[in-house]
């Protein structure tokens, strides 16, 4: 049953020794991500005045902020990605890249023993709004 | 619930062709009602024939045998194993019993009525606005916004 | 006659997920099969208790990788309907669109795995290297290849030009060409005839009596359909349910295979009928809490899904449940494994088209 003149077969064999392979030789070569892919949250503190909605629509509550403290963060290996802070930000601090997370492991524990993943920002406040004689 | 009324309706749907499409339990929590110290379940057969959807609802208070369906729709076993696994509801009967060992949830029953109240109580429910945003940074006297 | 207790399971290569199947042989013939669950149970269903209905969508999507679209549109379309929300026509048919394309992909993951199941693994890889168009469709649409986050209670969230549709329509086709050759190999090759063909035979009685859904009722002569009842937007297209009537593993490969090609075929007439256009509202946003309790049906690509929200008019549901496919065919996947050939045992369980993330939750 087996023919070795088996011309299909002989066909495809040939095709495939001269033509390019199907699949791409990652990690070498990378896809770029479409745009609009979802990836990673980008955050600018310069333009936040920590209305906080960001933080109370976050769905896995990875936002935390204070207005009092002027303090931002975000723990990335908690944010599934679903670009609802994005959405609602007024202020435009908030976008989304395309590129995904960094990897990150258990020796990257912060400065605070905060966990690996975390950012954060503080900005400082104008002085004409410190109250005087504090 | 009057069983043999109850395992009469259920004959009927499996006579006339029904397919049984869910066996679902809700805790409803005590003080919701008369007689309703410890809770209550709320229990929905669903039966589904073609593109119509039917149901029987049943109130089941904690320590009624509930009766098991396999005798009428044998697939009712898995349903009815998660009823008394996660809801504590006492099913009789079972087709296939997995003892317990279904889902092994890390909380015994994780719906019954205490276990629920327990979490709730421990989110802080009345406080919803303190779920999300507090900060995570040292801050004196915090308030609760 | 000795009898042998075999476990299959936690891990096993056909399983996409967990599950535990003590196999009780009497030499090669099994007698018994006794299935322990909840390696994946991740107590989803209580969560409400913690996320709010808005926020309740993220976590449903998140129930299964496979199935994720149609989760989260159920989840919508019950809290819809709980509000008395209309969706904008437009969004009506991306979702129907996107949910034809999310059905493609799974029967194409479920038809790799079918191959590598009995061990063809070239036709498990040429499935997958046809399933990543479908993905990048996805990933160039929503933003995500696999949890895409797109539906929202009262729409969608992102909208797909005119062009764009276009577009996919064509790489539709031609993956709906590229797949024929694919289907050939499955219809005309003599080991996989005789490795599925006979084998685990559901007859049309029994599946009656086992309650099953999907596909498998499909491929055993149960014309059934839950997108025959006409909701979200399927009443306006026209389709037969795929019904095959062999009742054994083969014929739930034709029917799922013959389903691509409807698939295909519903996004051609969604694509043809949607209103065109720019700028169109995608998103009818809710006031208030809900208040009530619903039950949803919708077709996911292993069969019937149904959901029941009850929710009493604070921001968290009382009660979300979601019964899945699997759910109502784990019963008939324990009767057909019981009296074949252990060698036979991974090519059923894998017909059946299990996803135990869906049925734990």
């Amino acid at each position: 049953m087996a023919n070795p003149l088996n011309l299909p077969m002989v066909g495809r064999s040939l095709r495939n020794l001269v033509s390019r392979p199907a699949t791409r030789r990652y990690p070498t070569e990378i896809r770029p991500r479409f745009a609009g892919a979802r990836g990673t949250i980008e955050f600018d503190v310069e333009t936040c005045n920590f209305c906080m909605l960001c933080a109370r629509r976050c769905p896995a509550a990875a936002i935390t902020a204070s207005r009092e403290e002027r303090y931002w963060a975000i723990e990335q290996l908690t944010c599934i990605g679903c670009g609802v802070c994005v959405d609602v930000c007024n202020k435009g601090s908030l976008s989304m890249s395309v590129n995904s997370r960094t990897v990150h492991t258990h020796a990257d524990v912060g400065p605070q023993g905060q966990r690996p993943g975390h950012e954060e920002w503080r900005k400082p406040a104008l002085a004409a709004e410190v109250p005087s004689g504090s | 619930m009057d069983k043999t009324t109850f395992l009469a309706r259920v004959e009927e749907y499996h006579e006339a062709g029904w397919r049984l499409a869910l066996i679902n339990a809700t805790t409803i929590m005590p003080g919701a009602g008369e007689g309703m110290e410890q809770g209550a379940f709320d229990v929905a057969w669903a039966f589904a024939r073609g593109t119509e959807l039917e149901t029987i609802r049943e109130r089941i208070m904690p320590g009624d045998e509930m009766p098991s369906i396999s005798g009428s729709f044998g697939a009712a076993f898995l349903y009815e194993n998660e009823m008394r696994e996660l809801f504590g509801i006492n099913v009789t009967g079972l087709g296939l019993d997995l003892k317990g060992q279904m889902y092994k949830t890390a909380t015994r029953i994780p719906f019954a009525p205490s276990a629920i109240r327990a979490r709730l109580e421990a989110l802080g429910r009345a406080e919803p606005a303190a779920r999300h945003g507090a900060a995570a940074a040292p801050a004196p006297a915090e308030k609760t916004a | 006659m000795k009898r042998t207790v075999i476990p299959m399971g936690p891990q096993h290569p056909v399983l996409p997920e967990p599950l535990v199947l003590d196999l009780i042989l009497e030499d090669e013939k099994v007698v018994d099969a006794i299935p322990t669950i909840g390696y994946v149970h991740r107590g989803l269903e209580m969560m409400v208790e913690r996320v709010e209905y808005t926020e309740m969508g993220f976590v449903v999507e998140r129930i299964c990788g496979i199935c994720s679209f149609m989760h989260g549109m159920g989840y919508c379309v019950s809290l819809e309907s709980i509000m008395n929300v209309e969706v904008p026509e437009r969004a009506r048919w991306l979702r129907l669109i996107w949910a034809e394309i999310s059905r493609i992909q799974s029967h194409l993951l479920w038809l790799g795995l079918g191959a590598d199941a009995f061990g063809f693994e070239n036709l498990f890889m040429h499935c997958w290297r046809m399933r990543e168009e479908i993905l990048d469709i996805f990933e160039k649409t929503t933003g995500g290849r696999i949890i895409h986050s797109v539906n929202r209670i009262g729409g969608v969230k992102r909208d797909i030009s005119d062009s764009e549709l276009a577009a996919i329509l064509v790489k539709l086709e031609e993956l709906g060409a590229a797949f024929k050759q694919t289907a050939g190999v499955f219809g005309s090759d003599p080991s996989i005839a005789h490795r599925l063909g006979g084998v685990g035979v559901l007859t049309t009685e029994d599946a009656r009596s086992v309650d099953v859904v999907g596909p498998m009722a499909r491929a055993s002569g149960i014309a059934t359909d839950t997108r025959l009842i006409g909701a979200n937007g399927y009443d306006q297209l026209e389709f037969e349910p795929v019904v095959e009537t062999a009742g054994d593993c083969l014929a739930r490969v034709v029917v799922r295979m013959r389903e691509i090609d409807q698939s295909i075929d519903l996004v051609r007439q969604a694509i043809e009928k949607m209103p065109k256009g720019e700028g169109m509202p995608l998103e009818n946003r809710p006031r208030g809490n809900p208040l009530g309790e619903v039950f949803t049906r919708l077709e996911q690509p292993r069969g019937e899904v149904l959901y029941y929200v009850k929710a009493n008019g604070t921001k968290n549901l009382e009660r979300f449940r979601a019964r899945t496919p699997t759910f109502a065919n784990i019963p008939a996947m324990i009767k057909l494994v019981k009296g074949c050939d252990l060698a036979d045992v991974p090519n059923i369980i894998v017909t059946i088209d299990p996803c135990i993330s869906c049925t734990e939750r």
